[in-house]
């Protein structure tokens, strides 16, 4: 491919996935924000005792 | 030579796209995916189905006593409304004392708009607005009595400034509860360790004898009765700003302990013990548990209904205080 197209392409991933990125911190935030912490407690990841 | 740079072309696309999603599939595996839908049926656990608890409903959960008391229809009957926590407190006192009819419940649909699902007629004698509105709604006349935990500084500070005394009438005992997730090692710390924790001196589950894992500690929105009690808690000391790293350690939070063993019920968080004391019945009775807490019902010093001091002096009564122990909590009388 096309040096040129390659970068497009390149530039078009990189833009995508950062607002993906964005929107999912955004969303976490939000959620943290709102849910319920006992849940949030209880579906936490621990090794076995 | 086409085909090798077109192989480099393809890899580096395909790296890019890889480190993404591995990052956002770490954070949805750590943090989001915890944190769900708010109004899904397991996290409503936050704000309670207050439709379990409605009074003269034949399944609902509600302690019941025979009462000496019965308020009739045409009685001027005392608006209740009160914390989360309280509601099966404040509900059983409805349905022991006032007379069927005295409650429109209209259906609880979780929302953005209706955040506690309280939908209650505006003439209903149970409202359900939970501490922080509750708190507004005695200041400004729309509530009776409100059943709830200590104030706040803001919300004294409210009520001040409207220029309205509000009378605190201590009616049962309750321990003030931390919590963590039931596979952390940790089951017991001192009022000074918890100090700590949230005082950000202690940042890390191994300086208590736990796991290597940085400590995530857990706070609830300002004003809420859990956090009001938490500031009480703290004596003096600010709780600090935590890492934005915690987010993804093992949490500590805290709460009331019935609401947490009889209202929510989860298996998979456990109570902590503090100073080696564990918060049951017993050791809230005795006090020898470090953070016993009261309850309050809280009313104007200048709202004229008659039925108000009728109502609480019942409630401390021996009738009174058996409907506050049958509804799980420790009686104060």
């Amino acid at each position: 491919m096309k040096e040129r197209t390659f970068l497009t392409l390149l530039f078009i991933l990189l833009a995508v996935c950062v607002l993906v990125t964005a929107a999912h911190l955004i969303w976490a935030v939000w959620a943290y924000n709102h849910c319920s912490i006992i849940y949030f407690i209880a579906h936490e990841m621990w090794q076995g005792r | 030579m086409k085909n090798r740079l077109l192989v480099k072309q393809i890899s580096a696309l395909a790296a890019v796209f890889i480190v993404f999603a591995a990052f956002n599939l770490a954070m949805y595996m750590l943090l989001t995916g915890r944190l769900a839908n708010n109004f899904s049926g397991a996290s409503q656990s936050k704000m309670i189905d207050v439709a379990r608890y409605l009074p003269h409903e034949p399944g609902s959960e509600l302690a019941r006593v025979e009462s000496s008391l019965k308020f009739k229809a045409e009685d001027d009957l005392p608006v209740l409304d009160g914390a989360a926590a309280l509601v099966l407190v404040y509900a059983a006192i409805i349905d022991s004392v006032y007379p069927e009819g005295s409650v429109t419940y209209e259906g609880g649909v979780f929302s953005d708009d209706n955040y506690y699902g309280e939908n209650f007629a505006p003439d209903s004698a149970m409202q359900y607005k939970n501490t922080v509105r509750g708190y507004r709604a005695i200041v400004d006349g729309g509530t009776d009595i409100l059943f709830c935990a200590g104030p706040s500084d803001e919300q004294v500070a409210y009520a001040e400034e409207k220029g309205v005394e509000l009378v605190y009438l201590p009616v049962g005992l309750e321990a003030f509860v931390f919590f963590v997730n039931k596979n952390n090692p940790v089951d017991s710390l001192t009022v000074e360790q918890v100090r700590d924790i949230y005082g950000g001196s202690i940042t890390n589950w191994s300086q208590v004898g736990g796991a290597n894992r940085i400590i995530n500690p857990v706070t609830r929105l300002p004003g809420s009765g859990s956090q009001s009690a938490m500031d009480v808690f703290m004596a003096g000391r600010d709780i600090a700003r935590k890492s934005p790293f915690a987010l993804f350690g093992g949490s500590i939070g805290f709460s009331f302990r019935y609401y947490m063993t009889g209202m929510v019920g989860n298996e998979a968080v456990k109570l902590l013990s503090l100073n080696g004391v564990y918060p049951d019945e017993e050791s809230i009775k005795n006090r020898s548990y470090p953070a016993v807490a009261q309850f309050y019902a809280i009313y104007r010093a200048d709202n004229d209904n008659p039925n108000i001091p009728v109502l609480l002096d019942w409630l401390l009564s021996e009738e009174g205080q058996t409907l506050i122990a049958g509804s799980g909590y420790i009686p104060i009388a």
